[in-house]
């Protein structure tokens, strides 16, 4: 196990090494420079800025700092907002994304593994159909949709009730955080649903679920016992990429509900053309999620035994 | 043995071997044959296939059929949401209107008063038109100025006044003229007199209705007039057809989605396209030849799929820029090409390994296949099912995508339109206009929806092929 | 006559799939005894799985259903039982091997639990308890090291090793009737005789019966009391031992010895494949569905379906076959290849 771990990490140190050279070579491919948004800047400034950002050295020089710098975990100071490091940046709004993707994946796993199971047990009759429909809903519309609509949901609750019942955008207190983090976790809800009702048709053929019924168990016994925990595991090894998705996804839904997340932060920076943090940022999610999916393989290794002792 | 029942001797004489046990009495099927007729049972495949091809229909047939240029605006009505062709009142050019001034009254009242009373006869000048509204009201000797606001809704104390037209700095001004984007619905005026800087705290409303009105020179410009001799000032002409309504330019919105419909659904097909076509050579190539090559290869791959796909998505668009007056459909096309590729190329690669493994790939080796027959005859068919269902399902992703960039503003530039920067538009104005959300996320549900159903018949179709083969 | 432990009386199993309704099991009726064991033999797809899976109340429904037939267990009628009624015989009475053992137990379990399981469901043991009843049935099958096996998972556990185990968990209750379908298919050859080795010893000990389900006529010489021959989801013939491999009356159960090998024969002796393949169950034949293979088939053979008919000199010996008819022409002038009478004059 450990070796396998360690083995995990290494492959992953590459994968952010990859990620961190691809960005590099993206941003360099950005025609025109850095500088161009600052504000009437004369020669003798632009040199003493690109002085600062070490633009002036060659290339594969400023590569090579990158990297430096990046091993210390120093991802340099923003272009737009004087003086502020990315680090703070990350460190400030990285806590508010995070927040609400744990939440969207909480949501998500939690409804997509309960619908999932009552499809599968009302295997095409009424409760299958409608929560079928409401999947192929939910996979069909954009993000972005959602988010507007549960906004206009918000408001007219609101509007309803004559109080705010739920604060419509924003961010602090756990009731700004429940309808974008329901917002976020749809798709993959509906994702996970799909996967867990198949994932559950397929385990109730299954020979030692005949062996169970041979038994004389109960079908609650067979359902929660036998049917279920081998259903869930090929649900959780998804886990890892659809972070990587309700991340991105969490751009939209950061914008929409004015959330002061990185992901809100990286499209504005991107607007803005403010490079280290494009760059810090990509660099900063790129790691996480490899790291992510690692965590979520190593999880499922202590959940699923056929793993853990391989 | 009497249940038997009477038998002769002739049911005892031998049967002709007829070989029976070697008939097949059901037709036997090709491959895609067979997929085919279980996807034509699958009803919501089959669902998917129209819709399909309405989309094609709508996309391709329908500019022709409705032949409206997607970038003219149409600003009598801006913001409209769908309904019947409109009728309009023809009236004369707008001619600006100077505010009357009674000159019995001063201009700034010699002190300032604590107390005044409301204006009194706020009124009309003439009939309010879109073209127009033009008030007057009695001027107040002790006031220094009015200020005038309109709300669509009846103005309850002051805090619900709407939104400010003017702040009129003269109290000797007694009318006014309204032309801030007019639309034919009831208005509340309201006005209160100020001192010349703050306002007293009186106020007085009134209710107009303008009606829908266009001037001679717009309806000639748009061509919307009819035979000349009834084109008379007063008369009724019909304004221009907008099925779906159109959008906050006054652009028509079934044009505009005809044209986004393009945009979308060619990134949405063309990309995939591309990209699988080079995942299969590269896994198929990977695949076939196994060992060193396939693993440096693979290795790559590996690396590119680990990329956050959307932050480098936007990072490759601003790489490969956008210069002025393009559309950027080709930068966003690169982009998901240049990521996307692997995971055709590793299903490719696992499909052709595990296919090289199968028995009738070796029995043909012995009976002295090549390889390029081997590749043609047996590797490519196979893989074929697998490969034309992850086409289905790339076309959604892809239209995502597109949707998704030029919903933050990354995506195709204004003002070609694609279905994902309308939802953009329209997402401003959401509360008030919903249609201008509402159509272009609805034709991207219906794509999306279509491509995955399809995907899941496809997959269903051929799966089943696969099962009842073994 | 002695006790039954199992009756099963005309019993019809029907499937609705998506190509029709197939008549998996068509009219079958046998009986298990008390401490002997019957083993019931055809090829794949002839419906022997279906129906000792039918008297579990095991087969999906839908797509299945009982659509005629009773069985008994000691007298008690079984079939139509609520899952919970049901499962006052299930695992008590009655316990049941498959085919394939590595995918019959569940793979996220504990062998020890899993066989602990039944003991907490049906004898209300405590979890601890249970384990240690589970050790010794590990135990009793002879899998060494048994208190460690109990903790492992079925992956980490051989072929036949698994099968030992699932022994083990059907023994768990000490039930009076062993159901084992196919227990010895997916399993290497010496790895077989191992678990029939262990199926005799502990019927010797336990003193249960048992219903062997099979294709494999070694296995059945070695193992039954009584064998009842399926085919096209009928019984085509049913007696002793002796009955069905000496005095074989069905051209069905004459072809089937015909295709096995044997160390008794001289070398020149070639084995012979019965040709064709069995009808369609989803449209089955209207007269005997062997007659489209069968060398000896008649007119009659292919208009009307034989009645299951006792030999009137072998009692218990039953078959379905036109040939037992009183106007039936003996076979031998009919046809050569086969010598009925020669086979069955040899013992």
């Amino acid at each position: 196990m450990l070796s396998y771990i360690t083995k995990r990490l290494v492959a992953g140190l590459i994968t952010v090494w990859f990620i961190a050279t691809a960005t590099f070579i993206a941003m360099h491919l950005v025609p025109g420079d850095p500088l161009m948004n600052q504000k009437a800047v004369s020669a003798e400034i632009r040199l003493n800025l690109e002085r600062k950002y070490g633009l002036d050295k060659p290339v594969v020089e400023q590569y090579f700092i990158f990297l430096g710098n990046m091993l210390t975990g120093d991802f340099g100071i923003s272009y737009t907002q004087q003086n502020r490091k990315v680090n703070d940046i990350i460190k400030d709004h990285f806590p508010v994304s995070a927040t609400l993707g744990i939440l969207a994946i909480f949501f998500a796993t939690l409804g997509g593994i309960l619908w999932g199971a009552i499809t599968a047990v009302y295997k095409n009759r009424l409760p299958d159909i409608i929560i079928m429909f409401l999947v192929i809903l939910g996979i069909s519309v954009p993000s972005f949709v959602f988010a507007a609509l549960g906004q206009l949901l918000l408001v007219n609750l609101n509007q309803l009730v004559g109080q705010s019942v739920l604060p419509v955008a924003g961010w602090g207190t756990f009731s700004h955080m429940l309808m974008p983090s329901m917002v976020l976790g749809l798709s993959t809800m509906a994702l996970l649903t799909r996967l867990m009702r198949s994932s559950m048709l397929d385990v109730v053929n299954e020979d030692y679920i005949k062996t169970a019924k041979a038994k004389g168990l109960s079908p609650l016994r067979i359902f929660f016992r036998h049917q279920l925990r081998n259903a869930i595991l090929p649900v959780i090894t998804v886990l890892g990429p659809q972070i990587a998705a309700i991340t991105t996804g969490g751009f939209v839904v950061e914008l929409v509900f004015a959330i002061p997340g990185l992901g809100r932060y990286f499209v504005q920076a991107v607007q803005q053309l403010d490079y280290t943090v494009i760059m810090g940022t990509t660099v900063f999610y790129g790691s996480f999620l490899v790291l992510m999916v690692i965590l979520v393989d190593i999880v499922y290794g202590f959940i699923d035994p056929r793993v853990r002792l391989q | 043995m009497s249940h038997h029942g009477e038998l002769s001797p002739a049911d005892f004489l031998p049967l002709e071997a007829e070989n029976q046990g070697e008939l097949i009495t059901r037709p036997s099927l090709s491959y895609w044959q067979d997929a085919w007729r279980r996807l034509k049972k699958n009803v919501r495949a089959l669902i998917s296939l129209y819709l399909i091809a309405a989309l094609a229909l709508f996309t391709l047939v329908g500019p022709i059929a409705w032949n409206v240029d997607p970038t003219l605006q149409d600003l009598n009505q801006i913001s409209q949401a769908p309904s019947l062709p409109k009728l309009a009142t023809l009236v004369e050019n707008h001619i600006p209107w100077t505010p009357p001034v009674d000159p019995a009254l001063p201009a700034i009242p010699s002190e300032i008063a604590d107390q005044v009373d409301p204006v009194s006869a706020f009124r009309l000048a003439e009939t309010a038109s879109t073209q127009a509204v033009r008030l007057l009201w009695d001027g107040l000797s002790t006031a220094g100025g009015y200020n005038i606001y309109r709300n669509e809704s009846k103005p309850e104390g002051f805090n619900d006044l709407g939104l400010p037209l003017i702040s009129i700095t003269a109290g000797n001004q007694i009318g006014y003229e309204d032309r801030l984007s007019l639309k034919a619905i009831t208005y509340y005026y309201s006005i209160v007199p100020s001192d010349g800087f703050d306002e007293y705290d009186q106020f007085t409303s009134i209710k107009v209705e303008p009606v829908l009105a266009i001037s001679i020179r717009e309806a000639m410009e748009r061509n919307i007039l009819g035979p000349a001799q009834d084109a008379a000032i007063g008369s009724a002409i019909t304004l221009e057809f907008h099925p779906f309504g159109t959008d906050y330019l006054g652009r028509d919105m079934l044009a505009r989605l005809m044209e986004g419909a393009r945009v979308s659904l060619f990134i949405g097909i063309v990309a995939p396209f591309i990209y699988v076509s080079i995942g299969i050579l590269y896994g198929g190539f990977a695949g076939y030849f196994g060992n060193r090559i396939d693993q440096l290869l693979m290795r790559f791959a590996d690396f590119v799929v680990a990329l956050p796909f959307l932050l480098f998505m936007i990072l490759f668009k601003i790489a490969f820029g956008i210069g002025p007056g393009e559309s950027g459909i080709f930068p966003m096309l690169l982009a998901l090409v240049l990521l996307l590729w692997p995971a055709t190329a590793r299903l490719v690669r696992g499909q052709v390994l595990q296919i090289r493994e199968q028995g009738y790939i070796e029995a043909a080796r012995i009976l002295g296949g090549k390889p390029r027959y081997l590749i043609l005859r047996h590797i490519i068919p196979n893989t074929m099912g697998v490969i034309l269902v992850t086409l289905t399902f790339a076309v959604p992703s892809a239209i995502f995508t597109e949707a998704f960039l030029s919903f933050i503003g990354m995506g195709v530039a204004p003002p070609t339109p694609s279905w994902g920067s309308m939802c953009n538009e329209g997402v401003k104005t959401m509360l008030s206009h919903p249609h201008e959300l509402f159509f272009p996320a609805l034709f991207i549900s219906i794509t999306v929806l279509a491509f995955n159903l399809l995907g899941d018949g496809l997959t269903e179709a051929l799966d089943a092929r696969m099962r009842s083969r073994e | 006559m002695t006790a039954n432990i199992l009756e099963v009386t005309n019993l019809s199993v029907e499937f609705e799939t998506f190509g029709g309704t197939v008549q998996a099991v068509r009219g079958v009726s046998f009986a298990v005894e008390a401490g002997k064991t019957l083993a019931i033999v055809g090829e794949s797809g002839c419906g022997k799985s279906v129906t000792v899976q039918s008297v579990m109340g095991i087969i999906p429904m839908p797509p299945g259903k009982i659509t005629s037939g009773s069985a008994k267990v000691k007298g008690e009628e079984i079939l139509g039982l609520t899952a919970i009624e049901a499962n006052r015989y299930r695992g008590v009475e009655i316990g049941m091997i498959f085919q394939d053992p590595m995918t019959s137990l569940n793979p996220s379990m504990t062998i020890g639990n899993q066989i602990a399981e039944t003991l907490v469901v049906h004898r209300g043991k405590s979890h601890s308890e249970a384990l240690a009843m589970a050790i010794k049935l590990l135990d009793r099958t002879h899998i060494p090291e048994a208190s460690k096996r109990a903790r492992q998972y079925p992956f980490e556990f051989s072929g036949g090793m698994l099968q030992r185990a699932m022994i083990a968990q059907s023994l768990a209750c000490n039930p009076s009737l062993l159901i084992a379908d196919e227990p010895t298919t997916a399993l290497d050859v010496t790895i077989q005789e191992q678990i029939l080795e262990l199926l005799t010893e502990l019927q010797r000990t336990e003193g249960m019966s048992i219903l062997l389900i099979t294709h494999d006529l070694a296995v059945v010489a070695r193992m039954a009391d009584q064998v009842a021959v399926m085919y096209a989801g009928q019984i085509i013939e049913r007696g002793s031992l002796d009955d069905i491999f000496y005095r074989s009356a069905h051209p069905y159960t004459l072809g089937l010895k015909s295709a096995m090998p044997s160390n008794t024969g001289r070398g020149d002796k070639r084995l012979q494949p019965i040709p064709g393949s069995p009808p369609d169950l989803f449209s089955p034949p209207q007269g005997c569905g062997y007659a489209a293979r069968c060398p000896q088939a008649m007119q009659i053979c292919k208009r009307k379906l034989p009645v299951l008919t006792e030999d009137p000199g072998d009692s218990g010996h039953l078959s379905r076959c036109w040939l037992q008819h009183k106007d039936a022409p003996d076979v031998e002038e009919l046809y050569q290849p086969l010598k009925l009478k020669g086979t069955s004059s040899a013992h």
